[in-house]
């Protein structure tokens, strides 16, 4: 097929064209103890409403770190339950970041306007993925949660649904700490 | 197997194709990889016995006339140089990977990402997968997979 053609396919399916072959398991509903506790790296990034966060900042509250691209199928998929997440425990004092890797705000908006809820919480942009080593992540999506102390508590490899309940108390407790 | 779930599925080259120009990647560059044999990989620690460590070159494709590990990633890496990409559509590319090594905690760590075999199109193979839970060598095989054209 002409590339051309594959590229207005591609351009209105994206993504999509993958997990609808793809038999995709269930997002899971636990996050797991990092196995050797360590200070959060750091992370200074610009947002898509160009402020910058530096995590150094957030230090005394829980920040859920959610590393991101719109064309990661399991990315897509937890995101919802990202925000739900946010809902409920932001009064809390509960922070969600979500960093995107390696994409323009033209390309994020556009899929945040069909996650449903969309996310309210603070998207930061990683242009050059620099944070993905920082953070020695090795596949995506991958979530961090930093305790009040500054050090990484939490991780999860591979998509979440993060409103689970069983997820929920476990943030829950850290906020009680 | 083994308390570990692992699953292919095909990624027909039109998929590949269009999934990379949307990405940035010059049409040239994506015909080399749309025909490289591309399946979708998920492997997922449900209830193993502790934590899956795993390298992709210690996995095998096993076809008829030849038994090699899968494409890997620094090779597609290299192979790319050659078209000058953007920051976007390599960072796009080296992501949708399915990670070379990684260590799965039990209770749902997993990944689903893009694997290449390298083989023509009607092959034939085994995927024979390797991890090692503390050090206890384990394996999983995928017999008989076809790579449709």
């Amino acid at each position: 097929m002409h590339p051309d053609r594959l590229k207005w396919i591609g351009l209105l399916l994206g993504i999509w064209l993958l997990p609808v072959y793809a038999d995709l398991p269930p997002l899971t509903h636990g996050l797991t103890l990092v196995p050797q506790p360590r200070a959060a790296p750091a992370l200074r990034l610009p947002t898509m409403d160009d402020e910058t966060i530096d995590i150094a900042a957030l230090k005394g509250k829980v920040v859920v770190v959610n590393f991101w691209a719109t064309w990661c199928p399991p990315c897509r998929r937890e995101m919802p339950s990202l925000e739900r997440l946010y809902q409920v425990s932001k009064e809390k004092g509960l922070v969600v970041l979500a960093v995107n890797i390696g994409e323009d705000v033209d390309t994020i908006f556009p899929f945040l306007g069909t996650v449903d809820p969309s996310p309210s919480f603070p998207i930061l942009l990683d242009n050059d993925s620099h944070s993905l080593s920082e953070w020695k992540v090795r596949g995506l999506p991958t979530t961090f949660v930093v305790g009040p102390d500054g050090h990484l508590v939490y991780q999860a490899v591979g998509g979440r649904e993060f409103n689970h309940p069983a997820l929920l108390q476990q943030l829950l407790d850290l906020l009680k700490e | 197997m083994h308390g570990v779930t692992l699953s292919l599925t095909q990624i027909l080259p039109d998929q590949a194709r269009a999934f990379y120009l949307n990405r940035g990647l010059p049409a040239v560059a994506t015909e080399t990889y749309a025909k490289a044999c591309v399946y979708m990989t998920i492997l997922r620690n449900d209830a193993a016995p502790g934590v899956v460590h795993f390298q992709l070159e210690d996995w095998s494709v096993v076809s008829a006339d030849q038994s090699r590990p899968p494409l890997s990633v620094e090779a597609w890496l290299k192979r790319l140089e050659a078209y000058d990409l953007t920051q976007a559509a390599t960072i796009a590319f080296r992501w949708a990977q399915f990670p070379p090594e990684h260590a799965y905690q039990p209770g749902g760590d997993w990944n689903q990402g893009m694997l290449t075999t390298g083989l023509e199109a009607d092959t034939v193979f085994d995927l024979v997968a390797r991890w090692d839970v503390a050090g206890e060598p384990y394996q999983g095989v995928l017999r008989s997979v076809r790579c449709a054209p």
